[in-house]
């Protein structure tokens, strides 16, 4: 509660008049707010705001932050619904979207607006619904992408209130229908701006009803006549308009943008498309395409401040009107432009009321005439001056000049048309910016002296210009301009248009001082001259003449104002225009001169800034210039921004409420006299709609410069591309620089290689002589050094024949040699030939004589021969008889010894065959012999599986018996037991011990005692069994063991275990007693006794073996042979024995107890 | 020559006409009146022809080896057969194994177990080896007559399975979808989209070579040639049983439906299977040629 009283005091010094106690104020609210987040503050901030239309109070509720938006948007949604407080309440709202708040996006969400669009649908009253719809279209490029659920009910209203304008429901009043119809107008702009397709099939639908048919060729009709056709309409479709995606890449003043570029009205279309165009297009003749493609759109870049106004406007004229009881006027503005198109153009509202800015009158004059004038103008106001110019001088010369213009342009419009074509033809050769400005600047004088200036005239006018006191300033920048023109036209052809429009803000800055000085009296006296007549004569006729009319009060006092609403209007006018000079407070009339005055030193300072650094670098400069601007305004921008915009909103209630206190004041006959002299509604009516239309101009106004504003963002954004595309070029052409330098260096390197070429050629020659003299020498050297070759094989040619010579003389000394040798071996051989013929002629004289000798002899013996021969025949016959009997003899004892031979070879031969055959049944038997013995082992294979299977039926018998042993025992035991049970404890040890042991163990130990079998072998065999039974396995320890059982040795170790064992293979009865065989017989009386006979044989001497089973294996083997010999008769021997004699028996028990086979078999 | 001589001069005539087993009778007696028995020769008879049942017991036990290859010999040996088997037999009744209600088959077995030495300590419930045993022996107690000779037979047959074709039994299941998918891929993917090619009944049908799945008279001439040392024939008569009874397996799509049913086949059609299915095994592994 008490911070409610709080609350209450500190708004109520909200509005002291000390500013600093409002400060202070203010602070505490926002401090406040930030700490709080509840509804509360906000909610009485707007109650007080309601109540006292507070501008601290507004001014806090526009900074709003992000928590209390909603709170805000509620209470305002809350205060809509209430019909009594809606107007103000939408004027709230449309103060807040005007600033564009950060959470603007949740507009769309918030039940605000479907509540303003059911206001809007419902409400009668005309004032509302004007602000309601001024708000709407301000929201609607805020919101897109999400007022497109809510598209239905914008068209609807749109239908409604265009159906509005006609019909006139009620008792509206026709000024309010105008206001009416400009806001229709704008929003009719917005829709098809914004959603062209959607737009244009709820048209379609909507007026091809009958009903509607009326309201669509009167009101909507002339609208689209306002409008190019919508890309969005060839290429775009209802979907696509509506989809986010289109909409997240544009900004809120993307979008008013968009809007503008489809309208040509001059008052709404937008400058930007067409100087892209020209960009784009005029790549020969960039000057002038550009200049006659932008000037259409530059005018209306130039009147953009008034340009919605036109309905405002005209409201005005009416307002003129209306006292001169004109019926002409009511007809809408609209039905004019239908009617004298030409004029309409001509006839621009914004002239008629002709108090913010110049701009209708370029849509009067031609357009190269305009465009330097838009040029000027549309960087004055819209480029160079975005948002924050107020606090620089720009904005009042634009006023100024709309004076001029108005002045100007009118005069020649009306009454010089040949001069348009003239102006046509001659603006062409125009290439230059400045030529056009100081046309203008030059024509703009003469009206006032001359009436009209023919172009020849111009520099004549310029010159004079140029004389004018600020010439010097003047001509600096000229020529720095131009120089930067020179430049850039030369450098880069393109950029030009644009740049001068950056450009010339500063050129237009420098000016307004002279400007206004020749202007204000060349309007003074044109107004002299020329308005006095169709003031009064002509008002509704002529439109130029309005403003005017409405212009002339300007130069005039402010006094003027109380006495007719012109005056008021006047009043308002001059109020306006004097806050848009940075010193708000101010009152218009005096401060202008002095304004213009005091104007340029802002700027000086920046030129002479800026002028050094054009005499060093003129790129540099540009850009300089450019961010310093940029800089200025934004600097310049953040301190005074909202204060003229205050002031303006002040100063025009202030104004109302004077006014309405002068009304008040004033005898109400005058009054009524005034009005009824005029012919007008009643006075206190009139008042109310005066009131009223001040609103409705209010909200216009806010609206008009909230679109400002998104100009001057998108202004800005241009802006930061020029100036990147400048840094670029800067770049640009350092990187020239460096290819200049670097081609430069080529050069110098390329010379230094030539000569380095031509150096190399030099030595190269050189070389080559020198070579080619080395080569000759070499050739002659190597000439010689054949020759000396030559020679040289010749001489040893020659020492060869001489060797060869040598040689053969050699050989021929030799054969010499030879032969002298050989001569005298055959002389030697001769001589002693000599001799040895000498001693055979000897020889043969001795054998001659022989001869002799013994041919006497053979005489001699031949007749001793004669006489011995008869005596020898008879003993030779009877040697040859004896030889012949002799010879007989040994004949027959040779054919004895062949025939023996014959005898006993057919003897070999008998027993060579007998031998063969003899081996044949050697073969024969061992074929047999084989056979019979697979036949045996046949049947001892089946006789062995016979055995083999004995060997089974013996082993499952003990088996059985022994199961059944072991039961008889386990029987016994338990009698036993109980009858232990039933004795005393006395033997209990003793019992104990017995249990431990195994009862059966000390039995049979005892058994094997009463037997005495083992007397003898009892001592030797623990310490054998000891020793060799670790190998034997289980057999051999068990026999052991059941000996080892007596007392005398410790048997608990081992007859534990094994009594152990017993007792569980008692317990698993028949399923473990195969595993235990081995070791059980021990235990038992008669088998037990056979098998430990058996296992003494083995592990005892060999003796006992050779007695006993040498003699089984003996007999076994007798019987094979038998069986093998005997064939038939053995298998009865075979099956004989076997199950009678205790060998075989013991033989099995062998194999039983895990004894090897094969081994038994060997042994 | 002496074989040709006393060989029929019709037999070729007989073999075109199409009457089989005229001949083979004829050539199988004069095989059997050697006096040391070609076991080879055998084999290979056996192989080829069926045999004539006359002789199959004869054929069989001498194949199987209980039987020795000399004629002398056989009465001796068959005696030894003999009394062991009254021995064993006796023994059995002795520990009180078996009784004369013990119905044959599990005698049989009892008296291998003994005889292998695996008897149980108490009558227990049959092993899976066991079942096979016994299915077997069921089946020879329809083929042959003599206890005696069945028992040996069997126990052989049942000897030859788990010595000579352990290695190749289990192989069989592999070759058997080789060559089914030879003679009819479509049924093999049937059987495989039905995932009943692992669940056919191959214990039944190699462990226990179809006891108890074929009627006797002609399981047994699938028999001939297990016993003659191919198992590969029975991999063929299961195909020839697929084969047979195809539309029917197509018809069924459960694995469980398949096996059940190849568990359960018609008995009528069994000797045209296993005519043909001895026809397949010949074509596929070619005739047996007697090798020396």
């Amino acid at each position: 509660m008490a911070q409610q009283a709080n609350v209450g005091e500190l708004l109520a010094m909200l509005d002291s008049p000390m500013l600093g106690v409002r400060d202070d104020v203010t602070a505490v609210f926002k401090e406040n707010l930030n700490s709080d987040r509840g509804p509360m503050l906000v909610n009485t901030l707007v109650d007080y705001y309601l109540e006292t239309s507070s501008q601290p109070a507004l001014h806090i509720l526009t900074t709003l932050q992000e928590p209390h938006d909603k709170h805000l948007l509620d209470r305002i949604n809350e205060y809509v619904g209430k019909a009594a407080t809606r107007l103000s309440i939408l004027s709230l709202l449309g103060h807040v979207i005007r600033l564009q708040p950060s959470w603007k996006h949740k507009l769309s969400q918030a039940p605000l607006l479907p509540s303003l669009l059911k206001c809007l649908k419902m409400d009668t009253d005309v004032v509302v619904l004007t602000t309601g719809v001024l708000v709407l279209i301000t929201m609607l490029p805020m919101i897109p992408q999400s007022g497109k659920q809510h598209l239905l009910d914008f068209f609807d209203i749109f239908g409604r209130l265009s159906s509005w304008c006609l019909k006139k429901p009620g008792h509206v009043a026709e000024v309010y229908l105008v206001h009416l119809h400009a806001s229709v107008y704008a929003l009719f702009h917005r829709l098809y701006g914004m959603y062209p397709c959607n737009f244009v099939s709820f048209l379609r639908s909507h007026y091809s009803m009958k009903e509607n048919l009326e309201t669509f060729e009167e009101v909507v009709k002339p609208m689209m006549e306002h409008v190019r056709i919508h890309p969005e309409l060839v290429t775009g479709s209802k979907d696509h308009e509506l989809d986010p995606r289109r909409w997240k890449r544009l900004e809120t003043h993307d979008v008013v943008i968009e809007c503008a570029k489809i309208s040509l009205d001059p008052t709404e279309a937008s400058y930007e498309d067409g100087y892209s165009v020209s960009h784009q297009i005029s790549a020969r003749f960039p000057h002038r395409s550009a200049d006659v493609t932008t000037s259409p759109y530059a005018d209306t870049q130039n009147s953009y401040g008034c340009a919605t106004s036109t309905p405002y406007s005209t409201s005005r004229l009416m307002l003129l009107n209306m006292p001169g009881q004109l019926p002409q006027t009511l007809s809408s503005p609209s039905t004019r432009l239908i009617t004298e198109p030409p004029q309409a153009t001509l006839w621009s509202p914004s002239m008629v009321c002709g108090m913010t800015t110049p701009p209708t009158s370029p849509g009067n004059v031609p357009p190269d005439l305009s465009h330097p004038y838009s040029k000027v103008f549309g960087t004055t106001g819209g480029k160079g001056t975005p948002l924050g110019t107020p606090a620089t001088s720009p904005p009042p010369a634009p006023l100024c000049h709309s004076d001029d213009y108005v002045h100007i342009s009118l005069p020649q419009a009306t009454v010089t048309p040949p001069r348009k074509e003239e102006r046509m033809d001659s603006a062409r050769p125009c290439l230059h910016r400045q030529h056009h400005l100081l046309n203008d600047r030059g024509s703009e004088e003469p009206p006032g002296s001359k009436g009209s200036v023919t172009l020849s005239d111009l520099p004549g006018f310029l010159g004079d210009l140029a004389s004018e006191e600020d010439s010097i300033e003047k001509d600096k920048e000229e020529a720095a301009i131009s120089r930067e023109l020179s430049e850039i036209t030369t450098a880069e052809a393109e950029p030009v248009v644009p740049r001068g429009g950056f450009d010339s803000p500063f050129y237009r800055d420098s000016l307004p001082g002279s400007q206004r000085k020749t202007h204000s009296a060349a309007s003074s006296s044109q107004g002299a001259s020329v308005n006095p007549e169709p003031l009064h004569s002509s008002l509704d006729k002529l439109g130029p003449d309005t403003p005017k009319q409405a212009f002339t009060p300007i130069d005039l006092p402010c006094g003027s104002a109380d006495e007719s609403p012109a005056g008021d209007r006047e009043c308002q006018t001059s109020l306006e225009t004097s806050i848009f000079t940075p010193s708000p407070c101010k009152i218009p009339p005096p401060t202008r001169v002095g304004f213009g005055s005091g104007q340029p030193p802002p700027y000086d300072h920046l030129f002479e800034v800026a002028l050094p650094k054009t005499a060093h670098h003129f790129v540099i400069r540009k850009t300089e210039e450019l961010l310093k601007k940029a800089k200025g305004n934004t600097e310049e921008d953040g301190v005074p921004s909202t204060s003229p915009m205050e002031v303006l909103d002040r100063l025009i209630q202030q104004g109302a409420d004077a006014h309405s206190k002068e009304l008040n004041k004033l005898p109400l006959p005058s009054k009524s006299v005034d009005w009824t002299h005029f012919g007008g509604s009643p006075p206190s009516d009139e008042i109310r709609t005066l009131r009223d239309q001040l609103l409705l101009l209010h909200n216009q106004l806010l609206y008009e410069r909230f679109k400002r504003q998104q100009h001057a963002l998108r202004n800005r954004r241009l802006l930061r591309k020029v100036i990147k595309a400048a840094a670029l070029e800067e770049h640009n052409a350092a990187m020239k620089d460096q290819l200049k330098l670097q081609e430069k260096d080529i050069q110098m390197w390329k010379v230094s290689l030539q000569k380095e070429q031509a150096r190399y050629n030099q030595l190269q020659e050189q070389r080559d002589t020198m070579v080619t003299k080395l080569h000759s020498q070499i050739r002659q050297l190597q000439h010689d050094r054949e020759e000396f070759y030559n020679q040289s094989q010749e001489l040893q040619t020659k020492l060869e024949d001489c060797r060869n010579m040598i040689a053969e003389l050699r050989i021929e000394l030799k054969k010499a040699n030879n032969k002298v040798c050989h001569t005298e071996l055959l002389l030697s051989q001769v001589s002693q030939k000599l001799s040895n013929s000498e001693s055979v002629q000897q020889q043969m004289e001795f054998l001659n004589r022989q001869l002799l000798v013994l041919g006497e002899v053979n005489e001699l013996y031949l007749e001793q021969l004669q006489n011995k021969h008869s005596d020898t025949t008879k003993e030779v016959e009877m040697m040859k008889a004896a030889y012949r009997k002799e010879l007989e003899k040994n004949r027959s004892h040779v054919l004895q010894q062949t025939q023996r031979l014959d005898t006993s070879q057919k003897r070999i031969l008998e027993l060579e065959s007998h031998l063969a055959k003899k081996d044949h049944l050697l073969l024969e038997q061992k074929k047999y012999l084989e056979d019979v013995k697979l036949q045996a082992r046949g049947q001892l294979q089946a006789a062995e599986s016979r055995y083999e299977a004995q060997k089974r039926i013996t082993q499952v018998f003990e088996l059985e018996i022994l199961d059944l042993y072991g039961r008889l025992e386990k029987d016994g035991l338990l009698k036993k037991l109980e009858e232990e049970k039933a004795e005393a404890a006395e033997a209990a040890e003793e019992r104990l011990d017995c249990c431990n042991d195994g009862c059966s163990d000390s039995m049979v130990g005892h058994n094997e005692e009463a037997s005495g079998h083992n007397g003898e072998t009892k001592t030797p065999r623990p310490s054998s069994a000891r020793g060799s039974s670790g190998s034997r396995g289980g057999g051999g320890s068990s026999s052991s063991s059941s000996e080892l059982s007596t007392p005398e040795k410790p048997p608990h170790q081992r007859a534990g275990p094994f009594s152990s064992r017993w007792e569980t293979t008692m317990g698993e009865a028949s399923a473990s007693i195969p595993t235990t065989v081995g070791s059980l017989p021990s235990s038992k009386s008669f088998l037990g006794m056979k098998a430990r006979e058996l296992f003494r044989n083995k592990s005892e001497s060999q003796c006992d073996e050779d007695g006993m089973t040498s003699s089984l294996s003996e007999s076994l083997k007798t019987e094979l042979g038998k069986d093998l010999g005997v064939e038939a008769k053995i298998p009865l021997n075979l099956d004989g024995p076997h199950p009678s004699p205790p060998t075989p028996d013991s033989v099995g028990q062998l194999h039983i107890m895990d004894y090897n086979e094969t081994h038994h078999e060997h042994s | 020559m002496t074989e040709d001589s006393q060989r029929n001069f019709r037999s070729v005539y007989y073999e075109k006409v199409g009457f089989r087993g005229v001949e083979e009778k004829k050539s199988l007696e004069i095989l059997l009146k050697d006096d040391r028995l070609d076991t080879e020769k055998l084999c290979t008879f056996s192989q080829r022809f069926p045999l004539p049942s006359m002789y199959r017991a004869l054929v069989w036990k001498v194949l199987l080896g209980i039987l020795p290859p000399h004629h002398e010999s056989h009465a001796k040996v068959m005696m030894y057969r003999k009394e062991q088997y009254l021995d064993v037999l006796h023994a059995l009744k002795v520990v009180r194994f078996v009784s004369d209600a013990t119905p044959q088959a599990e005698v049989y077995l009892r008296m291998y177990q003994l005889e292998s030495g695996k008897l149980p300590r108490s009558p227990s419930f049959p092993l899976p080896d066991d079942e096979v045993f016994l299915a077997i022996a069921k089946a020879m107690e329809e083929m042959v007559e003599d206890s005696v000779d069945c028992y040996w037979i069997t126990r052989r047959f049942v000897n030859q399975l788990n010595t000579k074709y352990r290695d190749s039994l289990p192989q069989l299941p592999k070759a058997f979808e080789q060559y089914l998918n030879l003679e009819d891929g479509r049924l093999l993917t049937h059987l495989r989209m039905c995932s009943a090619a692992p669940k056919l009944p191959y214990d039944l049908w190699f462990k226990r070579c179809f006891a108890g799945c074929l009627p006797e008279s002609s399981l047994q001439r699938v028999w001939d040639k297990v016993v003659s040392g191919s198992c590969k024939i029975l991999v063929f008569v299961a195909v020839e049983i697929l084969l047979t009874f195809k539309i029917k397996v197509m018809a069924l799509n459960s694995a469980e439906k398949i096996t059940k049913f190849l568990e359960n086949i018609p008995q009528d059609s069994s000797d045209a299977i296993v005519s043909k299915a001895i026809d397949l095994w010949h074509k596929h592994c070619g005739t047996p040629v007697h090798s020396s």
